[in-house]
């Protein structure tokens, strides 16, 4: 964990409008929960969430406002330092995953989105991703589907078909 | 590709008349409505093993709690109508209507067993200085705002039996909302709270043990699980066009399911909830065992609906009036 | 002398020794994927040994139990997602540990300690039961609220530089545990309108994304790092090691007990506190907090085993669950034609000591298979990250589906990944988010109890604060950390205390 690194004397790219989104997300999310209830009881459903909230807007002023006291780093730059082309790349990339995941299918998906992000990452032979891949899904499909029951979205592939016409080999 | 379309088409409807023809031919999902631990998934847990002997196929149960069991019905009610996804709930959504939570309720689905009801009663702290469902109110009266009594939020269980009471007889009382009955069943251990509307099941071993008692049944006719414990229409008659009510367990499937499918699920489930072991263990628990299907299970749910929808919009919680869903009065 | 016959039950029985052995290792497995809960794989196996005998069934759910809790370490040390919210605390300090090469090492003390706090919590279980079950219930709504007040001042603890970036993480914390409908009123908390959010967002989801998901994206800036070589020739801890912590251990262990055996608290919460003590108590830690203490991961793993004999104490006695686990247990005995309740202990009293010998002995279970198999895991670090990091959002996607079969979690996890890669990345700590969230329901319904039983009077509830000893003790103990924390005692009552201390 980074916390304990000792408090920066410059501020990195991004910082200052980071610190500034927790001021106005808490200031919404203090409106929010004013809401609830208004300044009705100190038992309502809203007491706590307001004084949450309450906390938030000061705590997140009181960063800002020390993020605006130190001089930025010259020499960072957000999409090198900060946001590399890489992380981009990935989060998109789960994003899809997470998208298709539910019309696609667990298998299907999982399976593209491992062979991609490895390919993409670990940069070998196209067979050599292939086995990576097919077997880390393998096995979590046992892990997950077959010992822990947990029945994983099934989209196009009609898995219980496959999985009772296998377990009718055996009858 | 318009014949690619066709074929394609002929071969799903063939698949799906085929797998129909040959129902179950694959394992089966069931939805439980709340988490793991609680009553319904025991309840569903230990009759599942027997359906499944009756089907021959695998159930595989899954828990999938949240929005008052509302995701639950939503999750089976998206899914094809072929009886491949079982919905396994509590009394719950029967509610969903009037307190706006929800625009679906059983009305809406096909109900292949309601396997057990719970018996509603009122236990409390030992030594709180009543014992019967008339002293307990007399000693309200007595002391306005003084009496502490536990829910479990809105639409809960407790506030239907407070609406019930409240429709009676006006008492002041301060509520105290859990997360649950088992945590306001502990609270009263710990004289946090004086009194709790429950279901017998929670109450029975510490009932049993002397941890807390019970003052009052409520129900219309004394229940040979507590022979001791006088039903509330003795003292309080007007509830008789309520009674007898309490919550359920059932397990449903989407509307639209063919009957020969739902005929299947209900036979197996049928004989699941008439063996000896289930219906012991079910007793034991204190839960009455009820195994009806069919249009009695439709009446059971309507009539619970009813009650429930009525009392609760008229003790100003409900969202919407029940007339508004043509929910008759009881 | 019945007693010793029923705890030694399972140790003689081959088949239920067997069995033990197997649901400790399958649970060790279970608690090291997130996702996967104990809760969920107890339940399981109740349909599964369904037809069994209730001592075979419950050997081997007593085994998944203990194997579990203990197995939550594993992914906590290795890759930084705890398997359980009672692993957080682990990794705060665990994480560093193998960061270094010292993964090996870091998994064998672990283990130890775990083991330690195992049998202080069976011991207490075995040894006061009826009177602490006696205590737990006894707490009052205002005392639970006192309780979250103290787990909430632990935002300190693990704020690292700065506080304020703690307290608003914290904060933030608190208030995501709102969302969701209100288990009180039924009224709807930042739900805007969606009813997938009725639930609240699962703690779970959250812990993996700010912790596995946000320290993967963090890890794609240096994949042409070579990986850290681990150094496995040291696996069981050495006995000056073990000597030299057993008091931290043994007063941790005792944290975990009490806060695992009162209803309304459990092991997470009682790693965390136990986290906190080891930070206070602490003078000269060799190496700094956050950065590899041994302090830091012996303390929580200590609290988190022994709150498994904790939150025994109130189900085996009365029949009240003291954690989510021994609520599903309760389930299962009642289908096996037992009825768990007071009376429990009254017709059934075997079913105690032979839970006592079960658990003992899935305790040692866990001593072997935790020293075993190190190595093996120790490799998962030396991974190709090319490898290991496209597995890590894999299994953090399938963790997050599986806690409630919902797509929406994985979105929640997803959301809480990227945010937690921004806050990471400006220097503000994640650990307060997820102690805000598991404290937030604790201390917001019981503070909202309290103040309902006393009327909505505020004075009144100050008043009747002062009427039961428990509750003055919790309310002194809250006082003298704020007060500790003032410049009054640091210049003034500190120096004068403990002159050599300075």
């Amino acid at each position: 964990m980074s916390s304990h690194e000792p408090t920066p004397k410059t501020r990195k790219p991004g910082e200052r409008v980071f610190c500034l989104l927790l001021v106005i997300g808490s200031v919404y999310l203090f409106w929010q929960a004013y809401q609830i209830a208004g300044f009705s009881e100190l038992s309502s459903a809203g007491a706590f969430p307001m004084a949450t909230a309450a906390t938030m807007i000061l705590a997140a002023c009181f960063i800002f406002v020390n993020t605006l006291k130190r001089p930025a780093n010259q020499n960072a730059h957000f999409f090198t330092h900060c946001f590399p082309p890489i992380v981009a790349i990935i989060m998109a990339l789960i994003l899809v995953y997470a998208v298709v995941l539910e019309s696609l299918g667990f298998i299907l998906s999982s399976f593209v989105f491992l062979f991609t992000t490895i390919q993409f990452l670990y940069r070998r032979r196209v067979l050599t991703t292939l086995a990576i891949s097919l077997f880390a899904l393998i096995m979590v499909y046992i892990v997950f589907r077959l010992i822990f029951q947990v029945v994983l979205p099934e989209g196009i592939i009609p898995e219980r078909d496959i999985i009772a016409s296998i377990t009718a080999l055996w009858r | 590709m318009k014949k690619t379309t066709i074929a394609l088409l002929a071969a799903i409807s063939f698949s799906s008349t085929a797998s129909l023809a040959a129902y179950p031919d694959k394992d089966i999902q069931g939805v439980i409505m709340w988490g793991a631990g609680g009553s319904t998934d025991t309840v569903m847990r230990s009759v599942a093993p027997y359906a499944e002997e009756a089907l021959g196929t695998d159930l595989i149960l899954s828990n999938k709690s949240g929005g008052v069991g509302a995701i639950s019905m939503k999750y089976v009610n998206k899914k094809k109508a072929d009886g491949y996804t079982l919905l396994m709930g509590a009394e719950n959504p029967q509610m969903h209507k009037v307190l706006g939570l929800s625009n679906i309720d059983y009305s809406d689905m096909v109900p292949v067993a309601i396997l057990a009801r719970g018996v509603p009663m009122m236990v409390a702290r030992n030594d709180a200085p009543y014992n019967t469902m008339q002293e307990f109110i007399d000693y309200v009266k007595a002391h306005p705002g003084e009496v502490k009594i536990g829910s479990t939020g809105k639409g809960g269980l407790p506030s239907i039996i407070m609406a019930m009471i409240d429709s009676q007889v006006k008492l002041d009382y301060i509520n105290i909302p859990y997360k649950g009955d088992g945590p306001a069943l502990t609270a009263l251990q710990g004289n946090a709270i004086d009194v709790m509307p429950a279901v017998l099941g929670a109450t029975k071993e510490q009932i049993k043990a002397g941890r807390m008692k019970a003052i009052g049944l409520i129900d219309n006719q004394a229940n040979p699980m507590l022979p001791n414990v006088a039903p509330i229409t003795d003292t309080l008659p007007g509830l008789n066009s309520y009674l007898p009510w309490g919550p359920f367990f059932g397990v449903f499937v989407r509307k639209g399911t063919p009957d020969q499918v739902v005929n299947t699920l209900t036979r197996a489930f049928s004989s699941a909830g008439e063996r000896e072991e289930f219906t012991s263990m079910m007793s034991n628990r204190g839960y009455s065992v009820m195994n009806i299907a069919g249009q009695e299970a439709v009446d059971f749910l309507d009539t619970y609906r009813s009650v429930s929808s009525w009392l609760v919009y008229k003790a100003g919680v409900g969202k919407f009036s029940p007339e508004k869903f043509g929910i008759q009065k009881p | 002398m019945d007693a010793l016959n029923y705890f030694a039950m399972s140790w003689l029985s081959p088949e239920l020794l067997a069995l033990t052995a197997l649901g400790t290792f399958l649970g060790i497995y279970v608690g090291a994927i997130p996702g996967l809960s104990v809760t969920m794989a107890v339940s399981i196996l109740i349909s599964f040994t369904f037809s069994w005998d209730v001592n075979n069934a419950l050997c081997l759910m007593v085994g998944v139990y203990m194997g579990g809790v203990y197995g939550g370490s594993r992914t906590a040390i290795l890759l930084n997602i705890p398997g359980a919210p009672s692993a957080i605390a682990t990794a705060l300090d665990g994480y560093p540990l193998a960061k270094k090469g010292l993964a090996g090492e870091a998994i064998g003390l672990s283990t130890v300690m775990s083991v330690v706090g195992g049998f202080i919590g069976i011991l207490v279980l075995a040894l006061a039961a009826p009177s602490i079950a006696d205590f737990a219930i006894t707490f009052q709504p205002r005392d639970y609220m006192m309780l979250g007040i103290l787990g909430i001042m632990l935002v300190g603890s693990l704020s690292g530089s700065s506080l304020a970036k703690g307290i608003f993480a914290g904060a933030f914390g608190l208030l995501i545990g709102t969302v969701g409908l209100d288990p009180m009123t039924a009224d709807e908390r930042f739900t805007f309108g969606i009813i997938e959010l009725w639930d609240g967002i699962n703690p779970v989801a959250v812990m993996i994304g700010l912790f596995g998901i946000s320290e993967a994206l963090h890890q794609l800036q240096h994949m042409d790092k070579a990986v850290i070589k681990q150094k496995i020739s040291r696996i069981i801890p050495r006995l000056s090691d073990v000597k030299k912590y057993l008091p931290l251990s043994v007063r941790t262990s005792f944290i975990g007990v009490i806060v695992g055996a009162l209803p309304g608290t459990g092991g997470d919460i009682a790693a965390l506190m136990a986290y906190d003590h080891a930070k206070r108590s602490t003078k000269e830690p060799d190496v700094e907090f956050g950065k590899g203490a041994k302090e830091g991961l012996i303390a929580p793993e200590s609290a988190n085993n022994a709150a498994v004999g904790g939150a025994y104490i109130p189900m085996l006695t009365l029949g009240i669950p003291g954690d989510a686990v021994t609520a599903v247990f309760i389930g299962a005995l009642f289908i096996h034609g037992l009825n768990p309740g007071p009376l429990l202990m009254v017709e059934q009293p075997h079913m105690f000591w032979f839970t006592v010998g079960n658990l003992t002995l899935a305790n040692i279970f866990i001593l072997i298979f935790g020293l075993t198999g190190i190595k093996l895991f120790s490799k998962i670090v030396e991974c190709p990250k090319g490898i290991l990091i496209p597995l890590i959002f894999l299994l953090s996607i399938v963790g997050a589906y599986a806690i409630n079969n919902a797509i929406t979690d994985i979105w929640w996890m997803l959301a809480f990944g990227v945010f937690g890669y921004f806050m990471r990345l400006y220097g503000f700590p994640v650990g307060p988010v997820i102690l805000g969230v598991i404290l937030s329901s604790l201390t917001d319904e019981n503070w909202r109890r309290a103040i309902l039983t006393e009327r909505g009077s505020v004075i009144d509830l100050f008043v009747h604060l002062f009427t039961s000893p428990l509750s003055i003790v919790l309310f002194m103990t809250i006082v003298l950390i704020l007060f500790t924390k003032t410049p009054l005692w640091s210049k003034v009552v500190k120096p004068k205390l403990f002159p050599n201390d300075a």
